[in-house]
């Protein structure tokens, strides 16, 4: 066990640097910050002074060794657009992504694995149907568009919730439910899936013939033979959520997260804030894959670690 | 047993979460908000409050209101008042002397003296704050107090325009910077400005008071709250669900809906750059051509739905040092441009007009629709529309100067040499110009008497008129969505004046 996680760490910081690697090499082949950083009427001279300032005119092995110092030091830099210590920055911003992301997965899990479950106990009925026509709205609908309508309605027409910003409760329900919808989509059709493939088994048929109640047959054999796909599909939508939903509900609901400050770092060519926020998601994205497949024996005494 | 637990306790929850929104209280409106108070929706935070070190985003709607210069531009008529000096003048070719306002305090007590000028000066020019504005500043060599009230600025050549580069350059408080050399970048800046910031919370909000110590006219709002909300349908709900008094950057398309509109001229005028060194443009009649086959005022009515101008042929307002008023804007005369082209050794060649879309309001449908009216006028044009970074990279590479590249320019120190220097001057960075005029710019940047440099610059104009640089299209007004109480005088620049905000 512990071996395994030891190499599965190693594996996390290899794809790690190689993230960096990819992000440091393509951010430097796209346009010229320089042009991005100063008004766009800036004089000559300053341009050249500015890319000798922020050592980008230096050889691009240069930067990158005196980068890779900086990491191994510790240091992503100063964020060129800020001022500041680049990680200082990312650390403002995670939490607020990280609590959003933690409202719209409960959201998720809280209504769709009864939701699957249900669906797949009575498939073809009226529950199943709903079930199914929800959860692939949910899927579909462009997440931008229902955060505009759901500040519309419960925000400008209703007043139950803010339209934007940070705050009580009712700053973060609309978000949330706007950035939990398409996960909740996809975990009630693999809840509905999995069920049904199970049901289907021969220990299902055997608990049953034996006697045993059909609430302890769905609970206590179906579901969890379904937890791992659940866990996997789960631990799936965390990271597309933080990698990427976010961004745009974050812009929509003027949430300062990390998901905003992508799109800001992005157009400033922030190159080594850019840096330390690929290096944090792609490290979170790669200890959540591990956790995720720790998990696993939970479900499946028979999942071993080597 | 567990397991049906769970799942009674998940539709247990559902049904809790559900029943709180049902009943979520009551409303988010701030109906009892006392009358001097106003929120203010921004697109963007500031990424500092350092004013010496950016000018980032909606930075100086803040910042402006808290710091001062020694001198100030007009809102209305961007010319140079006095701010923290009483007076200015020019002592010699590179010397000018400033002479202070008398018993001025900053908010934290501090008086503000000659020594902080002296400070101010060199903390803004020196190359060790890298800032991204140090270019407004280049011409400035040095400061020295002379007494306690005044101080000499040198310049490192002739630059009449140096009263408004002051205007730009901030004060700040020496004792206060040096005791706290970080605040600036993470939580609060000391000025002499009618507003103080209270708290600055990152990601959510800055929260400005009153500096009921200020020098000047007391302003009628004593508590100001920027929230910044960066989508623009988000930011005209806020307003309209009465979270906020007043939001910024308005599209055309929301004012019907709004409570209350106000709106000024932008400063920042859309441009389609020529490359007048080579290919089908090199000739000076198919330029015009294309000048005249181009409707600016439909472009105001159709696009912008009245809500911009018509741009001066040199891209200037009024105001500007360098400012021609002589020269109308050309008018729109497709018959003229059949002519001019006919006139011409055009023989219908496929053009390029490279743009961009999305940095500018509606900036890709006005290359399009720029695009058809030339192509009416007879032009073979293709069209294409490229990312903002590969926009900018070929926008400044000289080498690869496409026949024409859209554009939008803003003359940051209100003078005609910004423009000149940058778009035609054949060193500027986004010149696609012959050096045919580089003897005369220079030699009207490096004058020192104003009336002859105004004479120069129109004669430069002149000779741009006949011999253009680029198409000049329309600035974009500015559109502040406000409550139904809320009074509010902008300024031309855009940058919000909150002395300037009153409520009925």
């Amino acid at each position: 066990m512990a071996r395994y996680i030891i190499k599965r760490l190693i594996n996390a910081f290899v794809v790690v640097i190689a993230v960096s690697v990819l992000v440091f090499v393509l951010t430097r082949a796209v346009g010229n910050p320089i042009n991005v950083m100063l008004p766009l009427d800036a004089p000559q001279a300053e341009r050249i002074a500015l890319a000798h300032q922020l050592g980008i005119d230096r050889p691009l092995w240069v930067q990158f060794l005196s980068y890779s110092d900086g990491v191994l030091h510790g240091s992503f830099g100063n964020s060129w657009w800020q001022g500041i210590p680049a990680m200082t920055v990312v650390g403002q911003r995670l939490p607020i992504t990280l609590k959003l992301t933690f409202y719209a997965f409960l959201i998720a899990i809280i209504f769709g694995i009864p939701l699957g479950m249900l669906a797949a106990l009575r498939p073809r009925s009226w529950l199943d149907k709903l079930a199914s026509t929800s959860s692939m709205l949910g899927i579909s609908i462009p997440n931008f568009w229902l955060g505009l309508m759901l500040i519309l309605v419960f925000a400008q027409k209703l007043h139950w919730f803010y339209t934007s910003g940070l705050g009580d409760w009712r700053h973060w329900v609309l978000p949330a439910v706007a950035l939990g919808v398409l996960p909740l989509g996809r975990i009630t059709q693999v809840v509905r899936t999995e069920m049904l493939e199970q049901l289907r088994e021969m220990y299902v048929v055997t608990a049953r013939s034996k006697g045993l109640a059909e609430w302890l047959v769905v609970s206590r054999h179906a579901l969890k033979n379904a937890g791992i796909a659940v866990v996997t599909m789960s631990a799936w939508e965390i990271g597309r959520m933080i990698a990427g939903y976010t961004v745009v509900i974050e812009v929509v609901f003027g949430v300062s997260g990390l998901g905003d400050l992508i799109v800001d770092t992005i157009a400033h060519m922030d190159y080594p804030l850019l840096q330390a926020i690929t290096f944090v998601v792609a490290s979170f994205i790669s200890l959540l894959n591990l956790v995720t497949d720790l998990t696993y024996p939970l479900f499946n005494p028979r999942v071993k670690f080597e | 047993m567990k397991r049906f637990k769970f799942v009674l306790l998940s539709l247990l929850a559902v049904t809790l979460v559900v029943s709180m929104a049902g009943c979520g209280g009551g409303s988010t409106q701030q109906s009892s908000a006392p009358k001097d108070s106003v929120t203010i929706a921004i697109p963007s935070e500031p990424s500092t409050l350092d004013a010496q070190y950016a000018d980032d985003g909606n930075m100086r709607d803040v910042t402006d209101n808290v710091v001062e210069s020694l001198l100030q531009l007009n809102g209305q008529t961007m010319k140079v008042e006095p701010s923290l000096a009483v007076s200015y003048s020019q002592t010699g070719a590179t010397t000018w002397d400033f002479k202070l306002r008398p018993g001025v305090k900053f908010s934290n007590g501090d008086p503000f003296t000659a020594d902080d000028v002296v400070y101010s000066v060199e903390r803004q020019i020196s190359p060790a704050l890298k800032s991204n504005i140090a270019g407004n500043f280049d011409t400035i060599k040095s400061a020295q107090k002379v007494n306690d009230n005044e101080v000499t600025i040198t310049t490192t050549g002739p630059d009449l325009n140096i009263p408004q580069k002051i205007s730009l350059l901030k004060i700040l408080d020496q004792k206060w910077m040096q005791a706290n050399p970080t605040a600036v970048n993470t939580s609060t800046i000391i000025g002499t400005g009618p507003y103080t910031i209270v708290k600055w919370d990152r990601a959510q909000d800055i929260v400005l008071a009153r500096n009921d110590s200020y020098w000047g006219p007391k302003p009628a709002i004593k508590t100001v709250t920027f929230r910044f909300i960066e989508e623009d349908a988000t930011r005209e709900a806020a307003l309209n669900s009465g979270e906020v008094d007043m939001a910024v950057n308005m599209l055309p398309e929301y004012v019907p809906s709004l409570p209350k509109v106000i709106t000024s001229e932008g400063i920042e005028s859309g441009m389609v750059r020529f490359n007048a060194m080579s290919g089908v443009f090199k000739d000076p009649k198919v330029r015009l051509a294309a000048i005249y086959a181009v409707d600016d005022a439909a472009l105001v009515k159709s696009l912008y739905q009245g809500y911009a101008k018509v741009s001066n042929p040199m891209l200037q307002k009024s105001g500007y040092i360098g400012y021609d008023g002589n020269l109308q804007p050309y008018p729109y005369d497709l018959n003229k441009a059949k002519q001019l082209l006919a006139a011409s050794g055009y023989k219908g060649q496929q053009v390029q007009l490279v743009g961009e879309s999305g940095r500018w309001l509606k900036d890709g449908e006005l290359v399009q629709t720029v695009g058809q009216m030339l192509t009416q006028a007879g032009f073979n044009v293709s069209v294409k529309t490229l990312a903002f970074s590969d926009w900018l990279t070929i926008l400044f590479d000289r080498s690869k100067a496409p026949d024409m590249i859209f554009t939008f320019h803003s003359a940051d120190t209100y003078d005609v040499d910004r423009t000149l220097s940058t778009y035609v001057e054949s060193t500027g960075p986004g010149s696609a110009y012959p050096n045919t005029l580089d003897k005369a710019i220079d030699q009207a940047r490096t004058e020192i008497d104003p009336s002859k440099q105004q004479s120069e610059y129109d004669a430069i104009s002149q000779t741009l008129y006949n011999d253009p640089a680029w198409i000049p299209l329309v600035s974009i007004d500015s559109i502040y969505g406000v409550q139904k109480n809320v009074q509010y005088k902008p300024r031309l620049d855009g940058v919000i004046d909150l002395t300037a905000v009153s409520l009925q």
